[in-house]
C-alpha cells in the first residue's frame, strides 16, 4: 500500500462516501487510488466549484464535506471556498497534492506555498512530512473540522509521500470533549432571564452547528420568548413559532429590528454580533443586557460585552436556561408589530415581482426542499420570503458573501440528498461566476432546478449606487448577458424564460415537476430593490423603505 | 498601549507565521519578540511585546484557539521587564 491508498483508506475510516475534486499532476497518486476504491468522486469543472460542492454537502447534511485538488493553481482555486467555509464555520476537509518534498521551495512547476496561503482561510492546515504521519493527520483533520466551532481544514501532501510505501500506520486521533458550563454562570443567566420584562432570543448558525435545534425549540416552547435569527439561523426556528420575528439586521424584518432596540435582555445563541446584524454597533440593543452563549470563547466580548458569557456546547446549555416566563405584555406588543409589519405582496403592474415569485415558490415547493442561494438582492429576497423548516435546507454564503456559491452548493446538496428537491436561486451576476458547474450537473445528471432572477444588473451594487453614489452606475449594467436558456441547453438542461406575473405559477409548476435539471429564467425590472434597508452607519431602527 | 504576552506551543515549521499572522490581523503590532525552541519536548516559548489600542483579550482569545498553542499568558509590565532582564 502506498501513501495515496492509505489516504483513501483513512477517508473511508472517517465514513467518507463522497468527495468532490479535480485531478492534476501532483495529486495523481490519490486519483489512482480513488479509481476503484469505492469512494465516489464527482468531477467538478473548477476547484472552486469542488470546494463549494463540499460546503453544500456538509451544510445540507451536518456531516463533513471533502474536496481534492492538485498543487499550485488547483490549490489556489480552492482558496475562496476555504474562506467561505471559515466565515460560515462549515466543516470541510480539503486535500491538496504538493510537489515532491525535494522540490518544495525551488519554484517547481505548479508549486505554491499552499500551507502559507492557507493560514488565513482555514481553521487549521497540515503539510504532511512523513508517510507514517498520514493516518493521524487525516484523523486529526476531521476531528478539528467538526469539533468545537467547525471549520475548514487543509491537508497538503507532497507527491513523494503519496507514492511512499506504508506498511503500518496509526489512523486514530484522540477526541477532546468541550468543557461543561460553570454552574454559577448558568445561575446568573437564569436570574437575568427570570427578571427580564422584554427578553429576546437572537439565534445564529451556531445552534445548527451544535446540532442543538431540538434543544432550541424546547427552550422556545417552554419560555415562549420572542425570537429572531441571523441569515445563517434561518430555519432553526419554525416559521409558525409563537412570536418569531424572522431575520434581524440590514435587510431584516421591521418587527425584528424594532424589537431588538426595545428589548431589555438579549439571549444570544450561537451568533456573533456581525455588522450586517447590528448596524451601528454602539446603538444596537442599547436597552438590553446580554447573555452570550457560544462554543467559541473568542466570540464572547469580541464586539459586545456580555453580562453573562458562557463558552460551552449549546446542546448542554439551552436546556438549563429554559423556564416559563411572565412576559405577556411584551409578547403582545411583539405580536402586534409582527402583524403590523408583515410582508406585503400587492405590487402594481404586470412585471414579475421577485418577492412574490419567491413566496409562491415557498408555498409550492415540496417539504424538505433545499434552496442554495447565490449572493446579492435575490439572496436577501430568499431570506425574507421563503419559509424554511430546517436550517439545513437554506444554503446561503453568509459571512463571506461569495458570488458563485449557489450552483455548486446545490450540486453538493443534491448529491447528498438525492431524494429531495434542490433549487439554486441565482442572479444574472452570480450565475456567471461558476457557470461551468452546469457541466457537473450534466455529468452526474443531477435534477438541480435553477431559478435565475435576471435584472441585467449587478443588482445589489446598483442599489447602493442609486442610494449612496448619486446613481452613478459604474460597471453594474449587464445588458450584454448571454441567452441563459440557450446556455443551459448546451448542457442538456431544458428551461424557459418568463417576463410577466401571470406566467409565474405555471412556470414554477413545470420547474418543480421536471424530472431532471431545469432552468427557469425570470426577467425582472432593474428598479426593484431590497427593502427595508438599514443604511451603513445607522442603527437598526433607522430603516430606509421603498417610498424614500 | 504596550502589552506583554507569553505564548507556549507545540513546535511546527509554520508556528511562528501562524501566531504572527493572528497578531497582525487582529490589530496588534510586534515591538519586541523572543522565541526559544525547547528541543526535548518540541515546545516553543514566545515572549512578545505588542502595541495596540485594542483590549489584549481580543488577541489572547484568538491565539488560545490556534491548534497547538498550549498556553497564552498576559504578563504584568514588571514581570515582563524582569523576564527580559534575566535573559
Amino acid at each position: 500500500m502506498n501513501g495515496a491508498h492509505f489516504v483513501v483508506k483513512a477517508l473511508q475510516q472517517q465514513g467518507v462516501k463522497q468527495v468532490f475534486g479535480y485531478p492534476g499532476g501532483a495529486i495523481m497518486p490519490v486519483y489512482d487510488a480513488l479509481y476503484d476504491c469505492g469512494v465516489d468522486h464527482l468531477l467538478c469543472r473548477h476547484e472552486q466549484g469542488a470546494a463549494m460542492a463540499a460546503i453544500g454537502y456538509a451544510r445540507s447534511t451536518g456531516g463533513v464535506g471533502v474536496c481534492i485538488a492538485t498543487s499550485g493553481p488547483g490549490a489556489t482555486n480552492l482558496i475562496t471556498g476555504l474562506a467561505d467555509a471559515l466565515l460560515d464555520s462549515v466543516p470541510i476537509v480539503a486535500i491538496t497534492g504538493q510537489v515532491a518534498s525535494p522540490l518544495i521551495g525551488t519554484d517547481a512547476f505548479q508549486e505554491v506555498d499552499v500551507l502559507g496561503m492557507s493560514l488565513s482561510c482555514t481553521k487549521h492546515s497540515f503539510m504532511v512530512q512523513r508517510a507514517e504521519d498520514l493516518g493521524s493527520v487525516i484523523a486529526q483533520a476531521f476531528e478539528v473540522a467538526r469539533s468545537g466551532r467547525p471549520g475548514p481544514v487543509l491537508v497538503d501532501i507532497p507527491k513523494d509521500i503519496q507514492l511512499a510505501a506504508i506498511e503500518h500506520a496509526c489512523i486514530t486521533h484522540e477526541v477532546t470533549e468541550p468543557d461543561a458550563p460553570v454552574q454559577a454562570d448558568i445561575d446568573a443567566a437564569r436570574t437575568l432571564i427570570s427578571q427580564a420584562k422584554k427578553p429576546l432570543l437572537y439565534v445564529g448558525g451556531g445552534v445548527t452547528l451544535a446540532h442543538a435545534e431540538a434543544e432550541l425549540r424546547d427552550f422556545l416552547a417552554k419560555t415562549k420568548m420572542p425570537s429572531m435569527t441571523t441569515l445563517k439561523g434561518i430555519g432553526t426556528i419554525a416559521p409558525d413559532q409563537y412570536a418569531f420575528l424572522g431575520m434581524v439586521g440590514m435587510h431584516g424584518t421591521k418587527a425584528a429590528n424594532y424589537a431588538v432596540q426595545e428589548a431589555d435582555l438579549l439571549v444570544v445563541a450561537g451568533a456573533r454580533f456581525d455588522d450586517r446584524v447590528t448596524g451601528k454597533l454602539d446603538e444596537f440593543a442599547v436597552n438590553a443586557k446580554v447573555i452570550h452563549l457560544d462554543i467559541d470563547a473568542a466570540e464572547l466580548g469580541k464586539l459586545r460585552q456580555a453580562d453573562v458569557a458562557i463558552a460551552a456546547d449549546l446542546k448542554q446549555v439551552l436546556p438549563q436556561l429554559a423556564m416559563p416566563l411572565d412576559i405577556a405584555p411584551w409578547q403582545q406588543h411583539v405580536l402586534a408589530m409582527k402583524q403590523e409589519y408583515q410582508w406585503r405582496y400587492d405590487h402594481p403592474g404586470e412585471a414579475i415581482y421577485a418577492p412574490l415569485l419567491l413566496k409562491q415558490l415557498s408555498d409550492m415547493a415540496p417539504k424538505n426542499t433545499v434552496v442554495a442561494c447565490d449572493v446579492g438582492q435575490h439572496q436577501m429576497w430568499v431570506a425574507q420570503h421563503i419559509e424554511f423548516d430546517s436550517p439545513r435546507d437554506h444554503l446561503s454564503s453568509s459571512g463571506l458573501g461569495t458570488m458563485g456559491f449557489g450552483v455548486p452548493a446545490a450540486v453538493g446538496a443534491q448529491v447528498a440528498r438525492p431524494q429531495d428537491t434542490v433549487i439554486a436561486v441565482s442572479g444574472d451576476g452570480s450565475f456567471m461566476m461558476n457557470v461551468q458547474e452546469l457541466g457537473t450537473i450534466k455529468r452526474r445528471k443531477l435534477p438541480v432546478k435553477i431559478l435565475l432572477i435576471d435584472n441585467q444588473r449587478l443588482g445589489m451594487v446598483r442599489q447602493w449606487q442609486k442610494l449612496f453614489f448619486e446613481g452613478r452606475y459604474s460597471e453594474t449594467i449587464l445588458t450584454d448577458n448571454p441567452d441563459f436558456v440557450a446556455l443551459a441547453a448546451a448542457f442538456d438542461i431544458p428551461g424557459e424564460t418568463i417576463v410577466v406575473k401571470e406566467q409565474v405559477q405555471g412556470a414554477l409548476e413545470r420547474m418543480l415537476n421536471s424530472e431532471g435539471a431545469y432552468i427557469l429564467h425570470v426577467a425582472i425590472s432593474e428598479e426593484e430593490n431590497v427593502w427595508p434597508l438599514v443604511p451603513p452607519g445607522a442603527a437598526n431602527d433607522k430603516m430606509m423603505e421603498e417610498c424614500e | 498601549m504596550l502589552h506583554h504576552l507569553s505564548v507556549s506551543a507545540e513546535h511546527s515549521p509554520e508556528l511562528l507565521e501562524r501566531v504572527l499572522r493572528v497578531m497582525r490581523h487582529r490589530g496588534f503590532h510586534v515591538q519586541n519578540m523572543q522565541m526559544n525552541l525547547v528541543t526535548e519536548n518540541r515546545q516553543v516559548e514566545l515572549q512578545v511585546a505588542l502595541a495596540s489600542e485594542r483590549a489584549i483579550e481580543l488577541l489572547t482569545n484568538q491565539l488560545a484557539k490556534l491548534i497547538g498553542v498550549t498556553s497564552v499568558q498576559v504578563l504584568e509590565q514588571a514581570s515582563a521587564a524582569k523576564l527580559v532582564a534575566v535573559k
